[in-house]
């Protein structure tokens, strides 16, 4: 099947630039390359530092790559300029870490979950409030709570408007940065299954970022690993996790209590 | 609760003070230019409940003043004619906040002048004059802090939210600004400028000399707010669906820079009015006949006047209210805007 993201030799460097205009150069992703299939779900596991908070960054726009290609639907978005992106941006949308920091404390749940839809000016008022209205349904808020402040939800709750803003212009690739990672266990669950529901009733393809691997396991069709900005290991999970064959790996299984591998049950949850 | 509490109690202090100065027509029992040259340098006049013979008024009275023979600037009480102090009394026409006509002054005599904080060398009532002064200077101050706060918002959140070499250009430029003492860019910029200019210009120069000195420190306290605003992940979620820079900058960045403005706001005003007092009191800001309380100050640069009259200091201590409320507003919006940072005993 043809994928619906294709990542071809990525590399991103950030250069301090010096006094004397000569600086250190970091090489945060180092030519990295894999591919996600339509409603698929890869599972991007990884020490801190190795890239993967960068790699989201790249492939949601939000940081240009240094060289290497992102095939997007038979596009390469990583050569196009800020105007052509604006018609790509509405299909790959990112969720962040902390829904505290990434939902504005002065907008209400509404204007959170409106403001992609003003941004992209498709919809008039009405029909923009009755689709954002629903989709906070969808995600489990009640309409009640629409013209609260974000500030008064819980974790959870953030992270569920998080995932409510991200969903409002249907895009196809979802990217979630360490979304669960900021959140306790129960609600953990709660998300994922939130996630993988919304996955079969919208075909969303994940790309799910994380450092949990039992959670990678849970959710991801692939696992792929990353050290050092470059991807080591990729496969799916019981390979990966089962018989790691990259040291990175083996460390990162060996810092994991109990067992891992719980292959998720064919037919969803 | 109570950092809201307090910025209420301070915003209300301020309002009243301010309140007073814009409605001077009101409370001043004269015109401010008027003169009365049968009466220069009158010392403040007292209100009396007992005449000289031991009778007891119903209304507060004053004995006017007559100037003694063979002097220029002693005055004896006429005790004959005991001229009682009227409440809400017509009086010179005036504009109520520069628009509504109107006649009514909160005191007033009939048939002779009451001036209860003295007169000047022309015979002008001083609490006319200083209440009509608060006018020029806190006008001043005010649209200086604005000026000065626009440039600085705008250069700084250009800086920030920019970067690179805009961001290089502006902040290098904000630096001769800062290293310099503010009083001697004013004297010198100042001093660039026309000197004989109508009453009106002259004022406006002053602003905009005062306004244009000033705008560095906002623009590098905006640019750092700027800098730490746009790396928040809601700015780059906005960014993420596809919003532009002026809609990021209007509806997350900016709103950001609230605080740090309303407190530079409440801090640079009362330094405006004190930049503003200084050029008049050189002769380089607001010209007589005009009122401002810098050039009623300028009396004092007179040897005389500062041995003589000691009511001529008054429009110093004029700006004592103004410059406590500022200070205590700055500090409850400091408090308000993040009551994490201040120490509030344990």
């Amino acid at each position: 099947m043809q994928p619906l993201i294709q990542v071809e030799y990525l590399v991103k460097r950030y250069s301090s630039r010096g006094v004397l205009g000569s600086g250190e150069v970091v090489s945060a992703l180092n030519e990295v390359s894999f591919s996600v299939a339509p409603g698929k779900t890869l599972a991007l596991v990884g020490a801190s530092g190795s890239g993967k908070s960068t790699l989201a960054l790249c492939l949601a726009c939000l940081e240009r790559s240094t060289s290497g290609r992102i095939w997007f639907e038979g596009r390469d978005i990583a050569a196009l300029d800020e105007k052509q992106l604006r018609a790509v941006r509405p299909q790959i949308q990112l969720v962040f870490q902390d829904p505290a920091s990434s939902l504005n404390p002065r907008f209400t749940a509404l204007e959170i979950v409106t403001e992609p839809l003003l941004v992209q000016r498709k919809w008039g008022t009405r029909e923009m409030h009755e689709r954002a209205l629903a989709l906070l349904e969808r995600i489990g808020l009640s309409r009640g709570m629409a013209s609260r402040r974000t500030g008064e939800f819980s974790g959870g709750q953030r992270q569920r408007l998080a995932i409510a803003r991200a969903l409002s212009l249907a895009p196809k690739l979802l990217i979630l940065d360490e979304a669960l990672s900021s959140l306790d266990c129960s609600v953990q669950a709660q998300i994922a299954n939130l996630l993988l529901e919304l996955q079969s009733s919208f075909v969303l393809t994940y790309l799910f970022i994380t450092h949990d691997l039992a959670m990678a396991a849970h959710l991801g069709d692939e696992i792929a690993v990353m050290n050092r900005g470059r991807i080591v290991e990729q496969g799916v999970p019981e390979k990966v996790l089962g018989a790691p064959s990259h040291e990175a790996t083996r460390g990162l299984v060996a810092a994991t209590p109990g067992s891992i591998v719980t292959p998720r049950m064919p037919g969803g949850l | 609760m109570i950092e809201r509490r307090k910025l209420a109690k301070w915003l209300v202090v301020l309002v009243a003070l301010h309140g007073l100065i814009a409605c001077a027509g009101f409370f001043a029992p004269y015109d401010p230019v008027e003169q009365d040259r049968q009466l220069p340098y009158a010392r403040p006049m007292k209100l009396h409940l007992i005449d000289t013979q031991g009778r007891v008024h119903m209304r507060p009275f004053f004995y006017p003043l007559r100037m003694r023979e063979g002097s220029f600037d002693q005055y004896d009480e006429d005790i004959a004619r005991a001229m009682s102090l009227k409440l809400f009394a017509e009086g010179p026409r005036y504009r109520l906040l520069g628009l509504l006509p109107c006649r009514l002054h909160l005191f007033g005599a009939a048939g002779a002048r009451i001036c209860l904080l003295g007169t000047d060398g022309y015979g002008r009532d001083q609490l006319s004059r200083i209440l009509y002064g608060g006018q020029v200077s806190l006008l001043a101050g005010l649209l200086g802090a604005g000026i000065t706060l626009s440039l600085g918002l705008g250069i700084g959140a250009a800086a920030g939210y920019f970067g690179g070499w805009r961001d290089e250009v502006l902040m290098r430029l904000t630096e001769p600004f800062l290293a310099l003492p503010w009083l001697y860019m004013l004297l010198g910029l100042r001093a660039f400028l026309p000197l004989a200019v109508s009453p009106l210009e002259a004022f406006f120069l002053i602003v905009m000399v005062i306004g244009a000195v000033g705008w560095a420190r906002p623009a590098r306290l905006v640019r750092g707010v700027v800098l730490s605003a746009k790396e928040r992940d809601f700015v780059r979620a906005a960014r993420g669906f596809g919003a532009p820079h002026r809609y990021l900058l209007w509806r997350h960045v900016l709103p950001e820079t609230s605080s740090v403005l309303l407190t530079q706001a409440a801090i640079l005003i009362p330094q405006y009015v004190l930049a503003e007092m200084t050029l008049s009191f050189l002769g380089l800001g607001v010209p007589e006949p005009l009122a401002s309380w810098g050039n009623l100050l300028a009396n004092l640069q007179q040897y005389s006047v500062l041995t003589s009259y000691w009511w001529m200091y008054l429009p110093a201590l004029a700006i004592v209210p103004f410059f406590l409320g500022y200070l205590g507003l700055a500090s409850a919006l400091q408090e308000w805007a993040d009551p994490f940072k201040v120490g509030r005993g344990t």
